[in-house]
């Protein structure tokens, strides 16, 4: 019978764990005005790098759901 | 385990040396665009974003994926996706960070960065480390395609009555001669041109064979059924078993190897740098990541998921005890029909050598700009403001080649001891990344963080690293999150979040109390005792020889808290020598040097104000001035209107057929306007540089 730790936990580690460096980044970007959001081409990676993230987090759902209920 | 031989038949032979001859010629051929040593390491920074995203899939995907993934697949499942979905945290950082400072501050290696950024002798640290982690790369990679290419090769060759046994280190050798022939003539535009065509052929070959084996098993329904729930699971357990588990692999790969690669790797810097311009080289770095990886998992994974499917369905088919590192060609083999089997593996060979081919550039590249051109500016051979002829600096560069190539089949007897190619490349990873990740990190984001902070952080690190490695139970267990000890190869991945631990403790500690190390330092000045910085040195030195010796030769002579006390307050001196000896400017040195000041790297790099003013791209036939070779193209007003552009800006002009990729380009600027509409006027050194051709049509864009 497979735990928590094997399903849930390494998910949830994951994308709480690197989602701390990756609001650091997103932070640090705006912050310094490296990613300026004057520009339309920076608005433009400012979304892509938010899809980024949940993007990947809900392929790794989809996965998980797949594994255990399909 | 069992080592297979001769599997594959004679047309799987002829397939694979024909493709690796058609593939060395093919990158023979783009040697004639290496004009200098700009062409041949950064490809005269001219490519199309998805030139250099397919050329990142050929070295990413390559380098021990096919073997080390199909391993990891066939023993834990769909969990040997992890490390291809997990990289995304940095791409922000990366981005609109680290990537505009590389290419705005002119840098050819990231070495240079350091002496800029911090001082010569953090340069020669950090070139150290780079080289180090280059070689060991190479070193991983050889011992891949010698394992890939092992199971094909029978036992022993008879030549002249002579019994000559295929080994292992055998092979290797053999294989790197080859590379080194290929890239030392080809350099960084046959890599990426060959990339092209091998990143699609590894595609293709690792997806056939994927298909293939699904339909095997009876479709994907049956594909499905057949895996038990555990191994459908994208993720492994969290944290064990020892060899293969998520905390692990998270901080080992999701973060030190994420870095690494993204941050670290020269060979996938040069590919960025080879970009047309920052945005192409943002856009190829979000199709590789957002795309390309999570097709690469399924790509170098898929061989270990179909042959777990068949050896449920039929055991006998598959060995349960073969070799994991086999599972990609064997499944291969068994799956395609002859001469089939030859492509999938020559695909995988000659991407291999590509993988390597980059290491080797990029490690060559360090060694032209980092190690041959410094120790001539030493030997008063060569001044500061002075670059290497041309012709010698090649040369330079291809002899270097050819050292390194060497240098990493010896790398290979480091790693040749571990189980799977997966670990080590884990324990290389989790050693070698964080030094340099915490240098380049707050390097480039942290504009208080000093020389000091940085020497500290490589030797202070370093000597707590190698504690690490000689206690493991003792130090890394406490934040080892339960993952279980493996006696021969301890803590394999956690090892990293330690090392990563005691890097960002010194770099921060150092900056924090910086003032008070310049207060001491100071102080040592004003007393006139200068002298007694060397018994401070010598103590210093002393210590890390002895972190050394106890960590190489496991010796028991000394108590852990006796050599960590030794080793802490050491990390103090290195600190303190380092604020005392360091030249510092810390306003001129940050400026355009760190995130906090892009928009300043911009104005440096363009030597005057930015242009940002959004503009269209103009089509345009070209004409050739003969009166004189400036660097400056000129455009009719019109355009240069429509391109929002002003005398002084720079333009990229590239030939208008797009699946050319910007092979024939150039970077020029803007010169005063004429009037004939749909006309540029270059000079002979554009079209030298940018082989244009006689009637096709130009496209510009303003660059800035």
């Amino acid at each position: 019978m497979l735990s928590f730790f094997d399903t849930w936990l390494p998910f949830i580690y994951l994308y709480v764990g690197g989602g701390i460096f990756f609001i650091f980044g997103l932070y640090l970007i705006r912050k310094t005005k490296a990613l300026d959001m004057r520009l339309k081409h920076h608005r433009f990676w400012w979304k892509v790098l938010i899809f980024g993230y949940f993007y990947f987090m809900a392929i790794h759902a989809f996965l998980i759901i797949a594994a255990l209920y399909l | 385990m069992e080592q297979l031989h001769n599997i594959g038949t004679q047309l799987d032979w002829i397939v694979l040396i024909i493709y690796m001859i058609t593939m060395l010629l093919f990158g023979s051929y783009f040697a004639k665009y290496n004009k200098d040593t700009n062409d041949f390491f950064f490809g005269g920074r001219r490519f199309s974003w998805w030139l250099i995203a397919m050329s990142i899939v050929a070295t990413g995907i390559s380098s021990h994926s096919f073997v080390k993934y199909s391993a990891m697949g066939f023993k834990y499942g769909f969990s040997s996706s992890m490390s291809y979905m997990n990289d995304w945290f940095f791409v922000p950082l990366f981005m609109f960070g680290w990537l505009p400072i590389i290419i705005y501050s002119r840098i050819r290696s990231i070495p240079e960065y350091f002496e800029k950024r911090f001082s010569p002798f953090a340069r020669f640290l950090v070139t150290i480390l780079q080289l180090l982690y280059l070689i060991g790369y190479v070193g991983i990679g050889f011992l891949t395609m010698g394992k890939a290419i092992m199971p094909l090769m029978p036992e022993y060759f008879t030549i002249l009555g002579f019994q000559i046994h295929v080994t292992l280190m055998g092979l290797i050798w053999a294989t790197a001669l080859i590379t080194g022939v290929y890239i030392t003539f080809g350099g960084q535009t046959a890599v990426i041109f060959t990339d092209l065509v091998q990143g699609t052929m590894l595609l293709i070959a690792g997806l056939l064979v994927f298909f293939l084996g699904i339909s095997y098993v009876g479709g994907l329904d049956s594909f499905w059924g057949l895996l038990p729930t555990s191994w459908k699971l994208p993720f492994a357990g969290f944290n064990s078993p020892a060899e293969f588990n998520s905390v692990g692999t998270f901080w080992e790969d999701a973060i030190a190897g994420s870095v690494g690669f993204l941050f670290m790797n020269m060979g996938l810097i040069m590919r960025f740098m080879a970009a047309k311009n920052v945005h192409e080289g943002r856009k190829a770095a979000a199709a590789n990541v957002l795309f390309m990886l999570p097709i690469s998992a399924i790509v170098v994974g898929g061989a270990g998921w179909v042959a777990k499917a068949i050896s449920i369905m039929n055991p006998n088919i598959i060995p349960p005890n073969i070799n994991p590192d086999s599972v990609f060609v064997v499944v291969a083999n068994i799956l395609t029909g002859p001469g089939v089997f030859g492509f999938v593996v020559a695909a995988i060979a000659a991407a291999l050598m590509s993988t390597v081919s980059t290491l080797v550039n990029a490690a060559s590249a360090i060694y032209v700009n980092d190690v041959d051109r410094p120790i001539r500016i030493w030997l008063k051979k060569l001044r500061r403001s002075e670059r290497l002829p041309e012709k010698k600096a090649m040369l330079v560069a291809r002899v270097s080649t050819i050292i390194l190539t060497l240098m990493g089949v010896f790398a290979v007897y480091a790693f040749v001891s571990y189980p799977t190619i997966y670990q080590a490349h884990a324990f290389f990873h989790a050693t070698l990344t964080p030094p340099l990740m915490v240098a380049i990190f707050f390097g480039a984001f942290w504009k208080k963080f000093t020389p000091a902070g940085l020497i500290t952080t490589v030797i202070g690190g370093i000597s707590l690293m190698l504690l690490g490695n000689r206690f493991p139970y003792e130090l890394i267990r406490p934040i080892a999150h339960g993952t279980p000890y493996d006696p021969v190869h301890p803590y394999t991945y956690m090892s990293a979040l330690y090392n990563l631990i005691v890097c960002v403790s010194l770099a921060v500690l150092t900056t924090i109390f910086q003032k008070q190390l310049r207060k001491l330092s100071n102080k040592i000045i004003d007393s006139k005792s200068h002298f007694i910085m060397y018994p401070i040195i010598g103590f210093t030195a002393l210590v890390f020889i002895i972190d050394v010796l106890v960590a190489v030769l496991k010796l028991e002579t000394f108590s852990l808290e006796f050599l960590m006390c030794l080793t802490i307050l050491a990390s103090f001196f290195v600190a303190l020598i380092s604020t005392h000896y360091v030249k510092y400017d810390s306003e001129r040195q940050i400026e355009g040097l760190t995130i906090w000041s892009i928009h300043k790297a911009k104005e440096i790099y363009k030597g005057r104000k930015v242009n940002e003013r959004d503009g269209e791209k103009v089509r345009v036939h070209w004409k050739l001035i003969k009166d004189d070779n400036e660097d400056i193209v000129n455009f009719s007003k019109k355009d240069m209107n429509k391109m929002a552009a002003e005398v002084g800006d720079f333009v990229y002009l590239s030939d208008a057929r797009k699946y050319l990729g910007g092979l024939k380009s150039v970077h020029s600027v803007y010169g005063e306007p004429h009037n004939e509409e749909g006309i540029v006027y270059i000079r002979k050194r554009h079209l030298e540089h940018g082989l244009f051709v006689e009637g096709k049509i130009l496209e510009a864009e303003k660059e800035m």
